[in-house]
């Protein structure tokens, strides 16, 4: 079998290359599909034959990407050699062509640690295959594409299924602040760690619109909140059996700088550091004064110029992470912003847009000078707008371009938009773009191609 | 006719478990289509604390879908606490929006993947059954006609003297996006809320979508469904006024270029 996977390793890496050369598609994917058509078990084997090998495993529904660049970047500045799936590659194909990538032409892995950023139907699939990972983080679970990932219940569900599964060896490290992800530990016999953030960043009192677990997962009664940080996270309790968390690692003796804005950021900071001191055994001094140099992901929070302007792309991608998009935004002392905000309904994004209507929108007009709205669902979202700024007129200016009131464009064509929202800011404004995944990638294309049409 | 201040209270049922899919959108169109018509609107949240009598001093009820879990403590609360209430309010011509899970428990009983059957509380004539796990839920944009709702609308006409623009006649299509493992079969003489011409409706088989009953209409659509199609919202809110003063309130032509632009996306995705 041994020979076989070596001889697969290299017939992929020369497809891989010649996918790259050719530019016929993504090489992210396509050679984890081959190897495992070839040989289903290849996973499971070569975890086998790299024995030292420490994986770590990154789910949730928002913050894997940044949570997983965030640990690789704190193990490399503590001389820890990992490597990573690439970001969107987080099914069990781009995880077997991560492999692939890094594995020697003799089918070793030379590194000590590999970081898999999971999707959130696929963990359990790749439990099957990774019996013993080292560590595995579970970020969060709102609702997110309802229509591919089923409901919130039944993700937890399956999850906790397969992590019985695992043994005393794994360090799972769970969000306390989450309910139903705080709940997951309850049978395990792993070795369990909670992260939280620090009950002053919980600045809401108020249940908010875009929850999914504020029920007590035990015993099914409404939880009590003595304070929300977003969403069904925060500081709760259950009257009536009782359930609370305790432990919660928050990190707030420590003067962290926090290089990136939005309270869910520091739950992933959060995260990585707690995962980073307690699995590799490294000294919080050693972590902290790394952070504040910590370069985000594309669309996340990266500050990109795009003809003499600045662009700041937050991918936004279900209520949750939109509604903590629009607060980092308000939040951010950048003067002068504008936004752009596009909406597509591709497989990638989900096919149901209804979730639009669960995002407080009415929380950006105020922090903005102008909005623009587009992609594949613009005249849904300009929809959304119309209902929450008051008795704004439309007008349909040409094919391409509609207003709403005097500070809403409606541009349905995403270049175009783009074009727009740059050509008209004045030199001191900033444009967020917030962009569902698809929109993201599109934008990308744009940016990175430099010219317009 | 003298003019009188209308004044009409919105029932939300079970706003913070019921509401998975953006239902939110559907109170936000009706409660600002009420401003615009010049009626005054509240919006009730109904939930498991409040009492029951508070659905009878609705006059007009929206109740959307939601997960499994939640259902399951709705369908308690309904069965023991407010179905009684429900029903009566249905039946005595109060309109109503149920979307999705909510269609569902109005029905005779929903059985569930693994064989359970879940008693509804058989305010409409029909039964939803999950064919199982290995059947796929049906799932994804819809379209409908809804010739049937412009017959009520004609009814309403024949009582009351209804502006000509009233009537829903705008192409006559519906758009929404539908996600449901459930089937549901309608009972004999009854009327469905529309005719699917993309997508799956009911069942998937029969080409008919939701259910028409009194004022009261369960549905598949949610999107969510007012906020596009918003003859519909007119429709509920006509019909309010309607049954609670016996008068027909003025529509006004308004301005839907952003809805039929969103309509038309999807609408040339499939049928062109």
């Amino acid at each position: 079998m041994k020979i076989t996977n070596v001889a697969i390793i290299i017939a992929c890496k020369i497809i891989s290359k010649a996918i790259t050369l050719f530019n016929i598609g993504s090489g992210s994917t396509w050679p984890g599909h081959i190897a495992l058509a070839l040989n289903k078990n290849f996973i499971k084997e070569q975890i086998e034959n790299n024995k030292k090998l420490k994986v770590i495993l990154i789910a949730g529904t928002n913050g894997k990407t940044t949570t997983a660049k965030l640990t690789q970047y704190l193990l490399e500045k503590n001389s820890i050699r990992v490597f990573q799936n690439e970001e969107g590659a987080n099914l069990l194909n781009g995880i077997t062509s991560t492999m692939i990538k890094y594995s020697n032409i003799f089918g070793q892995l030379t590194y000590e640690t590999a970081i898999f950023e999971v999707d959130e139907n696929s963990l359990p699939l790749i439990l099957k295959e990774i019996k013993h990972p080292a560590a595995i983080v579970i970020l969060n679970l709102f609702r997110d594409q309802l229509d591919r990932y089923g409901e919130v219940n039944t993700i937890a569900l399956k999850w906790e299924q397969s992590l019985s599964d695992l043994d005393k060896n794994t360090f799972l490290f769970l969000n306390g602040d989450d309910p139903q992800v705080y709940y997951l530990s309850k049978n395990l016999k792993t070795k369990n760690f909670f992260f939280g953030i620090d009950k002053s960043f919980m600045k809401k009192k108020d249940i908010p619109h875009d929850v999914d677990s504020i029920y007590c997962p035990k015993c099914s009664s409404k939880l009590v909140y003595n304070a929300i940080s977003y969403s069904h996270l925060g500081d709760y309790y259950c009257a009536k059996c009782g359930l609370k968390p305790d432990r919660i690692s928050t990190f707030s003796d420590l003067k962290i700088k926090y290089p990136l804005f939005g309270k869910y950021n520091i739950y992933n900071i959060n995260a990585a550091m707690l995962l980073v001191s307690t699995v590799f055994d490294i000294k919080f001094e050693k972590i902290e004064k790394y952070i504040e140099g910590f370069k985000p992901a594309f669309g996340r929070q990266e500050i990109v110029k795009f003809q003499g302007r600045n662009l700041i792309i937050l991918l936004s991608k279900n209520p949750t992470g939109f509604n903590q998009s629009i607060e980092a935004l308000s939040e951010s002392s950048i003067k002068n912003k504008n936004a752009l905000i596009v909406l597509n309904d591709r497989i990638p994004d989900g096919r149901d847009i209804s979730w639009i209507w669960d995002v407080d929108f009415e929380n950006i007009i105020e922090k903005v000078n102008k909005i623009y709205i587009s992609g594949d669902r613009t005249f849904d979202l300009a929809i959304r707008f119309k209902y929450i700024s008051g008795n704004l007129e439309t007008r349909k200016i040409n094919e391409d371009l509609y207003s709403l009131g005097s500070n809403i464009f409606v541009i349905p064509d995403l270049k175009n938009s783009v074009k727009i929202a740059t050509d008209r800011a004045a030199e001191n404004e900033t444009l967020f773009i917030l962009a569902t995944y698809s929109g993201m990638l599109d934008i990308r294309k744009i940016v990175n191609g430099k010219k317009l049409i | 006719m003298k003019k009188i201040d209308y004044y009409l209270t919105i029932g939300w049922l079970y706003p913070d478990l019921m509401s998975t899919y953006g239902d939110r959108g559907n109170i936000i169109v009706l409660s600002k289509r009420c401003e615009e018509l010049g009626i005054k609107a509240d919006v009730k949240r109904i939930g498991l604390e409040q009492d029951k009598k508070e659905i009878l001093e609705s006059d007009i009820l929206f109740m959307g879908g939601a997960q499994d879990k939640q259902q399951e403590i709705v369908n308690k609360d309904l069965l023991e606490k407010k179905g009684n209430n429900l029903k009566s309010a249905i039946e005595n011509n109060v309109p109503g929006l149920f979307i999705c899970g909510a269609y569902q428990f109005l029905g005779r009983y929903y059985k569930t993947a693994d064989g359970m059957m879940i008693d509804g509380l058989s305010i409409f004539d029909l039964y939803t059954e999950n064919p199982g796990i290995h059947n796929n839920r049906l799932i994804g944009d819809i379209i409908v006609r809804i010739d049937d709702l412009r017959f009520k609308i004609n009814d309403l006409k024949k009582e009351g003297n209804i502006h000509k623009s009233n009537l829903i006649n705008h192409k006559s299509l519906l758009v929404g996006f539908e996600n449901h493992g459930g089937r549901t079969y309608l009972g004999k003489n009854i009327e469905p809320f529309a005719k699917v011409i993309h997508g799956y409706g009911n069942n998937g088989g029969d080409k008919t979508e939701g259910i028409f009953y009194k004022n009261a209409i369960g549905t598949y659509l949610h999107g969510p469904i007012l906020p596009k199609n918003w003859e519909l919202a007119d429709f509920l809110i006509q019909k309010a006024i309607f049954t609670k003063y016996n008068r027909v309130v003025e529509i006004k032509d308004e301005n839907h270029v952003l809805e039929d632009e969103a309509k038309q996306v999807i609408v040339r995705r499939y049928l062109s």
